[in-house]
């Protein structure tokens, strides 16, 4: 029997590319079921998603990535998917790596493939706040979970329901580093598959000035975390 | 301390008292934060009224003066006050996230059985 594969798009203020999303993921994988996550949006990606006739769950008021994407995997659980995708509403993702990354959890029996733009070899890219903090939360991953995640911030991951079920009640301030490290820890088999990526044409990222302490800082705290409940619950098992 | 030291903490505190009291009993104050509070004010007036029981906390603190301990203590009250604010306030962010998540989920899933319930009258005549 096929897997349900339920496309999570978690969107705050993407009105110039969320169409070219949605029309990619309907022409590449149509078999695939989509929500769009509007996390408060203040322009017309709405209205442009409802347009479209697409699937939207409305937030009253900006949540955050975390919690946004939380909601449409509590709508995949709730609907009984068998696996659950998350891409970026911003155009940066390539539809047509979605069907591979599925292919990639299928053929891999993994339980988390991240859309990985750093394996292989490549190099980290961006600004050098952005690539020092690949680089040291990449490093960390790897000390703690004894093997390195090249990307561990990749917001396009294709995840199977029942591993879902085990972090929907974690903290979803974000859902990278900290998810990786709490998964692994976990028993989770989790892979890296390499994807194109683009930087965004249009909109603003969601990291301000202000992320580039904030962000490190959040996420050292919430992996220290996610550690410390990982060895109790091994512990306890 | 002096006696007039003594009475004036005592008549503030007391004013105090009664102003938390009439701000729970106007649901101007959570009774969480009254207790805090009401706890934090006696439990100044009990020191600061009873001379051997003040010695004793500035002895027990190591320090010199009753006033660097009264200070000591101020800080610590004050500290654990603002984690457990803190707490609170997590609590209620957390409550608020999940209700709107919650509301949302819930029109998405009653849009979507509405749709149903209509597709199955369309096919059913």
């Amino acid at each position: 029997m096929k897997p349900r594969v339920l496309i999570v798009i978690p969107a705050f203020n993407e009105e110039a590319s969320i169409v070219s999303v949605l029309l990619g993921l309907r022409r590449i994988v149509p078999e695939f079921d989509r929500v769009v996550v509007n996390d408060g949006a203040k322009d017309a990606t709405g209205s442009i998603v409802a347009e479209l006739g697409e699937r939207q769950i409305k937030l009253a008021c900006n949540l955050g990535y975390g919690r946004a994407l939380q909601t449409g995997l509590k709508y995949a659980l709730i609907r009984g998917y068998d696996i659950i995708v998350s891409i970026d509403a911003d155009g940066q993702h390539a539809p047509e790596d979605v069907p591979r990354l599925v292919e990639a959890l299928i053929e891999r029996k993994a339980d988390l493939v991240i859309g990985s733009r750093y394996c292989d070899g490549r190099p980290y890219t961006g600004p050098i706040s952005r690539r020092l903090g690949q680089l040291l939360f990449s490093h960390m991953t790897g000390f703690l979970i004894g093997w390195r995640v090249y990307d561990t911030s990749s917001g396009f991951k294709a995840l199977r329901a029942h591993v879902c079920e085990k972090i929907i009640r974690a903290t979803f301030w974000d859902f990278h580093t900290e998810t990786i490290v709490r998964l692994s820890l976990n028993g989770a088999r989790i892979s890296e598959y390499p994807i194109s990526a683009r930087e965004r044409d249009h909109g603003r990222s969601m990291h301000s000035y202000m992320s580039i302490v904030e962000y490190p800082l959040k996420t050292l705290l919430l992996i220290v975390v996610a550690a410390m409940d990982g060895l109790l619950e091994r512990r306890t098992r | 301390m002096s006696t007039q030291g003594i009475l004036l903490i005592d008549f503030l505190g007391l004013g105090f008292i009664l102003l938390v009291i009439n701000l729970v009993r106007t649901h101007r104050l959570y009774v969480g934060f009254g207790v805090v509070w009401l706890l934090a004010v006696a439990g100044l007036m009990v020191m600061i009224s009873i001379a051997p029981l003040r010695n004793f906390i500035t002895l027990v603190v190591g320090a010199r003066f009753p006033a660097s301990a009264m200070s000591l203590l101020a800080f610590v009250f004050i500290f654990g006050v603002l984690i457990f604010f803190s707490m609170q306030l997590s609590a209620l962010s957390k409550r608020q996230i999940e209700l709107i998540q919650s509301l949302a989920l819930k029109e998405l899933l009653e849009q979507e059985e509405q749709v149903e319930k209509e597709e199955f009258e369309s096919e059913n005549g």
